[in-house]
Order: structure tokens, then C-alpha cells, then sequence
């Protein structure tokens, strides 16, 4: 939103016209002008080059049409009804300055037009008060809502501001922590090295290398998601088989479970789906939702379903897991928001992992939503365009 | 190894770092005594009347510094040092320290700077 910087006007900006007549001009020729010029309110009195009385249409107008009015003042000379004390003000005051004056101005002359004078007493022209009025009832219109809009601005951008700091505190630790257990770890091997105990050397390597890999998860997502931020992702569409990847995953997350009694179910409508889509970047969320159903899933099941419905693929990501509360929901898909403060979170990962899975699917022209009864589990639900020819690289115009 | 006799109880959900921690201090002759969660350390706090308590603050259902508060009002516990060791920043946990009035901080990551802090607050509770 552009907010335009306003000062108050000045009256030389606002005046409206340079009418003026010689101050000995007769009545009669000064009502014939007013008479023929319908434009004109006022005229200002100028001698030489100084105003020094003005007369408007309706001091005018009053004066000619009252009983004998022409005939006792038609052959005068127009300064004899005329004004002779206007208001006259600089060009460079200020409008909320003129408008002071003019309305403190006796009460039969406040709408009277005011003479607007040089810096030297030279005559510039005539300002009405009604042109003034309105001019700054805009500029004060303005000024509010430019202070409304600043303050919304400035609102949002704090808000910015702190889920960034927030984000990079996050990130902060998330890098931290596991290269401070591999050097502590590696300290502790390096001790057992010296004093020759090897089966302690093995132990720690162990944990060394589990800290490593989860720092490869933590960077690797931490990069996907800058990618994707930055535009910089690439979708490439081809046709797959959707039932060969979810078979694939479901054999590594059988292996993430390990000793965990939960069984991984494929349960597709037939053996074969084939779509056109990135099959890497399918690949990818799938991995996703079915290591998170693993990782909050102590027993039971996780069952990967797949079905076409019309022009969509629906795969449905089940669990007997913990559950999510309804409240933390919405917050789900934002990154490192894994439930619950980042500082009291209750699972290892990266809290990325779903926002990366969000972000994936809106550049597949798919969708996630899910359903969850804390303490019961959790349905991820995913749909994706079986055909989707904005995903063709090639017709991608843009950078 | 001279043993000091000092009992030092560390929390932190991370199995790696708890390993770590307990072997490094061990070697300087504290006993350690590790616990990996939020839930049950006061109770294991005062049982052990430990010397020192080593508190990470990135952990499951109650942060570190939440921790300290509850350690803090407990007049049992109250007099026990605390010293937050975490990977955060080292200015946030420099405000955590004034925030819950705890002895103070250890970054991780820096082992010799680990022994020493530990051996300086040991020394001067």
C-alpha cells in the first residue's frame, strides 16, 4: 500500500482565481460583469499592483437590487460598497492557519473570499473558504488513514519480526545441538582411544553417527525449505506409479520403526496407479507423513490407502498414534512449530518436516488436510491432480 | 582419579549429551548422576541433595528454565546451584539466567570450558 506524505496545503496552492478590477470602476459596470460572468464569486479591488478591498456577488447583488439601489449607487465607484478591510493573507501561510483566521472573521464575512497576496503585498489572487474547507477536511481524512495504515504496517511488521527471530533461534539450536553431541562424543572417543578401550570406541561411534545423520536431516531441510522460498525448487512432471513409491516408503518406515510393535499396511484400490506428477517430490511427502506417523505412533498400525477419485488421487496416511489436539492443529504446518513450544518439544526431528510437505504439495497442485482425535491418531489426507499441466516445466514461463 | 565427592545431576532429554556430560565429569572425579526429563528431577534433586544441577533447556512437556522456576520455589531444592547447559544462544541464555536468578550458564559444545565452569561453580557453592 502506498502511503503518500501529505503536509499542509499552503493558500497559494489553492487559489482560485486572478480576477480583479479597478477600484474606481462603477457599480453598474462591476454588476454587469458579475451579471455575464456567472463564474465569478468575487472580485478583488487592485490598485497598481495591491489589493485593497474586495467585493463579492452578493454584497454586490444586495446592494444594486435594494430599493433605488441602482440608482443611488450605480454611477459610484465600486470601492464605495466594497469591502474595504478583506482579509488578506500570504501565499506561503498555511491552510489550517488561514482557515483559523478566516472563520474568526465577524460572522456576515466568513464566507467572503480571501485575498491572497506575494511576499510583497502584490496581489496573486482569490481563495474561497468553502475550496479551503474542503481541501483540509481531505487532508485530515488522509492523515488518519495514513496513520491507520502505519500502524497496521508496523504491527505486521513486528509480528514478522518475531517469527523470524523465533525461526532463527529455532535454527540456532537445531544446528547447534547435534554438532555439540558429536564434538563431546568425539572428545569421549578420542579418551577411550588413549586409553586403548575399543569396545567403548565402538559405542560412541555409534552415537557420533546418529547425531551426524540427524544433522544431514535437520541441514537437508532446512535447505529444501530456503529452496522453496526462494522459487528456486524445481518440478519436473512425469507418469509414475503412485503404488511403487508408497510400497517403497512403507518398507523404510518399517525399518524407522525397528522394534516398535506397529505394523505398516498398503491398502491401494489396485496394484497400479499411474499419475503425472514429480515423482521425487511425491516420494518426498509421502516419506514425510508416514516418518511422522512413525515417530508418534507407539503401537498399532499406520495404513498408507490410495484411491482416484475423478481427477484426483487421494492418499489417506492413517495412524494409531497420540493424536493431535484440536487447538494445535492449525499450527501444524508452520515450520518448527512441532506442537508445543519449540524450547519444550516432545519428539526429535526437525519440525520442518510438514511445512515442507505443505509447501511441496501447493507447488504440485495438491492439498493436505488432516483429522486427529487426541490420544486415538491422526489421517493425513493428501490429494493430488492425477494430470496437472502446470507442473509441465516446459510451459513454465517465468523464472 | 581423586574423587571430589561432589554430586552433580544433569538433565537433558538427549541421550548423546547426558553420555557425554556424565563421561567428561566422571573423569574429574564428580559423580554423576544423569535424568532425562522434566518429570521426577525434583524429587530426584532433593533425594540425591546434589551439589550442582546441570539444566539443559530444549526439552519435552517443561523447558529448562521453566524447570528452574518450579526448582527455585522449592524450599527444599532451593539452595542447590543451578547452572543451565544448552545449545541456544548464548544471549538468550544469558537472560534466562537473570530471569530465574540461577547461578548461571554453560554453552555446550566446549569441553574444557565445561570442567572448568563446573569446578568454578562447585567450588564456590
Amino acid at each position: 500500500m502506498e502511503v503518500i506524505e501529505q503536509e499542509s496545503p499552503t493558500v497559494g496552492s489553492l487559489i482560485g482565481s486572478n480576477e480583479c478590477i479597478n477600484p474606481s470602476v462603477a457599480v453598474s459596470k462591476v454588476a454587469d460583469r458579475f451579471f455575464t460572468s456567472q463564474h465569478i464569486d468575487a472580485l478583488a479591488l487592485v490598485e497598481g499592483h495591491e489589493p485593497i478591498a474586495l467585493i463579492t456577488r452578493p454584497k454586490l447583488l444586495y446592494t444594486v437590487f435594494r430599493r433605488f439601489g441602482f440608482e443611488l449607487f450605480g454611477k459610484k465607484s465600486i470601492v464605495s460598497i466594497a469591502d474595504t478591510e478583506p482579509l488578506m493573507l500570504e501565499e506561503n501561510e498555511r491552510l489550517d492557519v488561514a482557515i483559523d483566521m478566516a472563520l474568526s472573521r465577524p460572522a456576515q464575512n466568513i464566507y467572503d473570499e480571501i485575498i491572497v497576496t506575494a511576499g510583497d503585498g502584490s496581489y496573486k489572487g482569490l481563495l474561497s473558504v468553502k475550496q479551503m474547507v474542503i481541501q483540509q477536511s481531505t487532508t485530515l481524512a488522509n492523515s488518519v488513514i495514513q496513520k491507520e495504515l502505519a500502524h497496521e504496517r508496523s504491527k505486521e511488521l513486528e509480528k514478522m519480526n518475531h517469527v523470524k527471530s523465533q525461526f532463527i533461534a529455532n535454527v540456532t539450536h537445531e544446528l547447534r545441538s547435534p554438532v555439540n553431541a558429536i564434538i563431546g562424543l568425539a572428545e569421549l572417543m578420542k579418551m577411550s582411544c588413549d586409553k586403548g578401550y575399543i569396545d567403548q570406541v565402538k559405542d560412541r561411534l555409534t552415537l557420533i553417527m546418529s547425531g551426524a545423520t540427524h544433522l544431514r536431516a535437520v541441514i537437508t531441510n532446512i535447505l529444501d525449505l530456503s529452496k522453496i522460498e526462494a522459487g528456486k525448487m524445481e518440478i519436473i512432471a512425469e507418469p509414475f506409479d503412485v503404488v511403487r513409491i508408497i510400497r517403497e516408503v512403507a518398507e523404510t518406515t518399517r525399518v524407522l520403526l525397528g522394534a516398535k510393535p506397529v505394523d505398516v499396511l498398503v491398502d491401494t484400490a489396485s496394484a497400479e496407479l499411474e499419475i503425472a506428477s514429480d515423482p521425487i517430490k511425491v516420494k518426498q511427502i509421502l516419506t514425510n507423513l508416514l516418518s511422522n506417523a512413525a515417530k508418534f505412533t507407539d503401537r498399532g498400525r499406520i495404513t498408507v490407502s490410495a484411491v482416484k477419485l475423478n481427477d484426483v488421487l487421494k492418499i489417506c496416511v492413517t495412524d494409531t498414534g497420540i493424536g493431535i489436539k484440536k487447538e494445535d492443529i492449525e499450527k501444524l504446518f508452520i515450520a518448527f512449530n512441532q506442537v508445543g513450544d519449540a524450547a519444550t518439544k516432545r519428539h526429535d526431528g526437525t519440525g520442518l518436516g510438514l511445512t515442507i510437505t505443505k509447501n511441496l504439495l501447493d507447488m504440485l497442485g495438491g492439498n493436505i488436510i488432516l483429522r486427529s482425535e487426541f490420544g486415538q491418531g491422526t489421517v493425513f489426507e493428501v490429494t493430488l491432480p492425477l494430470k496437472n499441466n502446470k507442473l509441465n516445466p516446459k510451459e513454465e514461463g517465468h523464472e | 582419579m581423586n574423587k571430589t565427592g561432589k554430586k552433580i545431576l544433569v538433565i537433558d532429554d538427549d541421550k548423546k549429551h547426558l553420555v557425554a556430560v556424565k563421561e567428561i565429569l566422571e573423569n574429574e572425579g564428580h559423580d554423576v548422576y544423569m535424568h532425562d526429563q522434566a518429570f521426577g528431577s525434583t524429587a530426584l534433586a532433593k533425594t540425591l541433595n546434589a551439589n550442582l544441577i546441570l539444566l539443559d533447556i530444549n526439552m519435552p512437556g517443561l523447558s529448562g528454565d521453566a524447570l528452574a522456576k518450579v526448582m527455585r520455589a522449592h524450599s527444599d531444592i532451593r539452595a542447590i546451584p543451578i547452572v543451565f547447559y544448552s545449545s541456544n544462544d548464548e544471549d538468550s541464555l544469558r537472560q534466562l539466567v537473570k530471569i530465574h536468578q540461577v547461578k548461571g550458564y554453560i554453552c555446550k559444545g566446549d569441553i574444557f570450558n565445561l570442567k572448568e565452569k563446573v569446578a568454578h561453580y562447585l567450588g564456590s557453592s
